[in-house]
């Protein structure tokens, strides 16, 4: 009996102390984190983002609750559940839970994404970039693909000496012309309509012209044509 | 055919015409090994890079060859460089000798189109009509366009030191729709008009041959033999017409270009659907 409640004491003291735990400030550990002065060194040669500070170590201590913040399809926000099965830009396994996954090819799923240059032309396969399983979401913290290591850990396999700035090459870059390009890659969506803009206006000043020229040519009066001896060019 | 009497007026010296050929194949080179990549997908554009030695050596080619094309372009600006003649300079540059565009070049244009629909009658041409001086800039803009955005390409890890990476994605698409236009307006117009028209049918044979029919330039550039004929220069720039041997050289060489064009041109347009954009 006098055990049963040191037991208890001892569970729910415990409880208590693990739970302040959580409130405590992250542990500071040797691995803490590179930080880069406000002076930015060697940054000319230095194949790395600069991002130190933020995201180079391990994850901080993450809140206990984990909530998802406004995702919403149109107008309606998914809750929270929904949202964190549909949100899965952080998750170590980017297809956890999804049914019949094993069974399938990355293409029958992301048919979005096999028409970039590597997949189409080059023959490299996903898993190339994207790595074994589980593949992780690209902007989890330790995924091979995450922006702050990208160029290091994927495109340098084969792109030797890939630096951040190489790896923010867009590799399933959106199709130009789609209208949300605008949004998602407004620089190339300009860069192309002003180039179509002056492609199509230059043939559509030249393609008539010559046409009609040509036509022209065709009748032009005897008494001239004569001044023109035949095939004399 | 004349060979003894000069019926025939200079229009191109020697190195302008080199310029001209080393533009043709370089350009056929360029066009035919980006197109085989671009459309390596489909048979078409394998058998393309193929002549070039597959898809990966189709590029080296495609480089070595852009930078070959760039060197020409700066060769040739050294080269006007030492032609322009500084003595009379801002003069010699607004003269109709110069390929310079003239407010005169807009009004002949729109009288030419009055003339197609059947109105007034062709303007009088000088030396250089507005569609070769469209001809010779646009080579110049183009060239520079597909230059750099070719150099960023060609060499993506230091140009990702000079621009973010994605830069590449951008000069890309730059690349892709210049190069097309080019081709598209080489293949279809600029071969239309030296060679399918009637004033010139079956060839214009002058960027070869360095000079062109006499009755035919008075017929089409009155200008230009006026003013000759009026400051007593014509004589001297008339010349005798090219060895029949010769003739037949610059005919197949100019057919076997228009014929890689053509085929570049068509194979291009059936394969379209068949590659991923
Ligand atoms: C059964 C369908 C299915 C298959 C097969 C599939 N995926 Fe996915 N994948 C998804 C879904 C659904 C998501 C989550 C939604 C999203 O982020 O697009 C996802 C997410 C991802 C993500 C994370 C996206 C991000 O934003 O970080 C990557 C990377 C990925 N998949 C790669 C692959 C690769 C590579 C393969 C082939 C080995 C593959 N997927 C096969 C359905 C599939
Ligand atoms: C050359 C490396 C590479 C290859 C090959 C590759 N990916 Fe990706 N993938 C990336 C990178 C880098 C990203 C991050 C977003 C970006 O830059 O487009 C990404 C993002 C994604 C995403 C997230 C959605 C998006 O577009 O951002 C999915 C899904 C995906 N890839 C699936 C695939 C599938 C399926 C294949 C094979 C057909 C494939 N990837 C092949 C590098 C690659
Ligand atoms: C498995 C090998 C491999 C990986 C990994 C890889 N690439 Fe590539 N990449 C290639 C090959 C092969 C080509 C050539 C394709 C071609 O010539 O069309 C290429 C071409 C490119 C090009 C075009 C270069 C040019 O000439 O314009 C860029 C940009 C590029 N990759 C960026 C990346 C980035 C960014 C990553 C990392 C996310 C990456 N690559 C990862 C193999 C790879």
């Amino acid at each position: 009996m006098k055990q049963m409640i040191n037991i208890r004491t001892l569970l729910v003291a415990s409880g208590v102390l693990l739970t302040g735990l959580l409130f405590l400030p992250a542990i500071a550990s040797a691995q803490g984190e590179e930080v880069s002065s406000a002076i930015r060194r060697y940054k000319d040669r230095e194949a790395s983002t600069g991002y130190y500070e933020e995201y180079e170590m391990l994850p901080r201590r993450q809140r206990p609750f984990v909530e998802i913040p406004g995702v919403r399809r149109g107008i309606f926000p998914y809750s929270p559940t929904a949202a964190r099965v549909r949100v899965r830009m952080r998750l170590a396994d980017s297809h956890q839970g999804i049914k019949f996954y094993e069974r399938r090819r990355c293409e029958d799923c992301h048919i979005e994404q096999t028409r970039d240059i590597h997949t189409v032309r080059a023959n490299i396969t996903c898993r190339q970039c994207h790595g074994g399983e589980p593949i992780a979401s690209n902007a989890h913290y330790f995924s091979p693909l995450n922006p702050i290591r990208r160029h290091a850990y994927v495109c340098a396999k084969c792109h030797e000496g890939a630096s951040a700035s190489y790896a923010s090459y867009v590799v399933h870059a959106p199709n130009p012309l789609m209208a949300g390009t605008m949004k998602s890659f407004p620089v190339l969506f300009y860069a192309f309509w002003i180039m179509v803009a002056i492609a199509v206006g230059t043939f559509a000043v030249f393609l008539p012209h010559t046409i009609l020229w040509g036509i022209r040519e065709l009748f032009i009066k005897k008494e001239k044509a004569e001044s023109e001896p035949d095939n004399e060019n | 055919m004349n060979l003894t009497t000069k019926t025939r007026i200079k229009r191109f010296s020697p190195l302008q015409r080199i310029f001209h050929v080393l533009l043709m194949l370089s350009f056929l080179t360029l066009g035919a090994t980006g197109l085989s990549r671009m459309y390596i997908e489909t048979p078409w554009g394998r058998w393309l890079g193929g002549l070039f030695g597959g898809y990966e050596a189709a590029r080296t080619v495609h480089i070595y060859v852009g930078i070959f094309m760039l060197c020409g372009l700066l060769v040739h600006v050294f080269y006007l460089l030492f032609k322009i003649n500084w003595q009379k300079f801002p003069r010699s540059l607004t003269g109709p000798d110069s390929l310079l565009p003239r407010p005169d070049d807009i009004k002949q244009f729109f009288q030419h189109i009055a003339w197609f629909m059947g109105f007034g009658k062709p303007p009088a041409f000088d030396r250089w009509g507005y569609w070769e001086k469209f001809d010779y800039w646009a080579v110049f803009w183009g060239l520079i366009i597909i230059g750099t955005t070719g150099l960023l390409m060609a060499f993506p890890l230091t140009s990702s030191r000079i621009m973010p990476g994605w830069g590449l994605n951008v000069a890309f698409w730059i690349h892709r729709i210049e190069a097309l236009l080019a081709m598209a307006h080489v293949f279809i117009i600029h071969f239309f008009i030296a060679h399918l028209r009637r004033h010139n049918f079956p060839m214009d044979r002058a960027i070869f041959e360095g000079s062109a029919s006499l009755d035919a330039v008075r017929h089409e550039k009155p200008a230009w033999i006026e003013r000759l004929e009026k400051n007593g220069e014509l004589d001297a720039v008339l010349v005798t017409e090219a060895v029949p041997g010769q003739q037949i050289v610059f005919y197949v060489f100019g057919y076997a270009a228009v014929a890689a064009g053509l085929f570049l041109l068509i194979g291009a347009l059936i394969n379209t659907p068949y590659i991923s954009w």
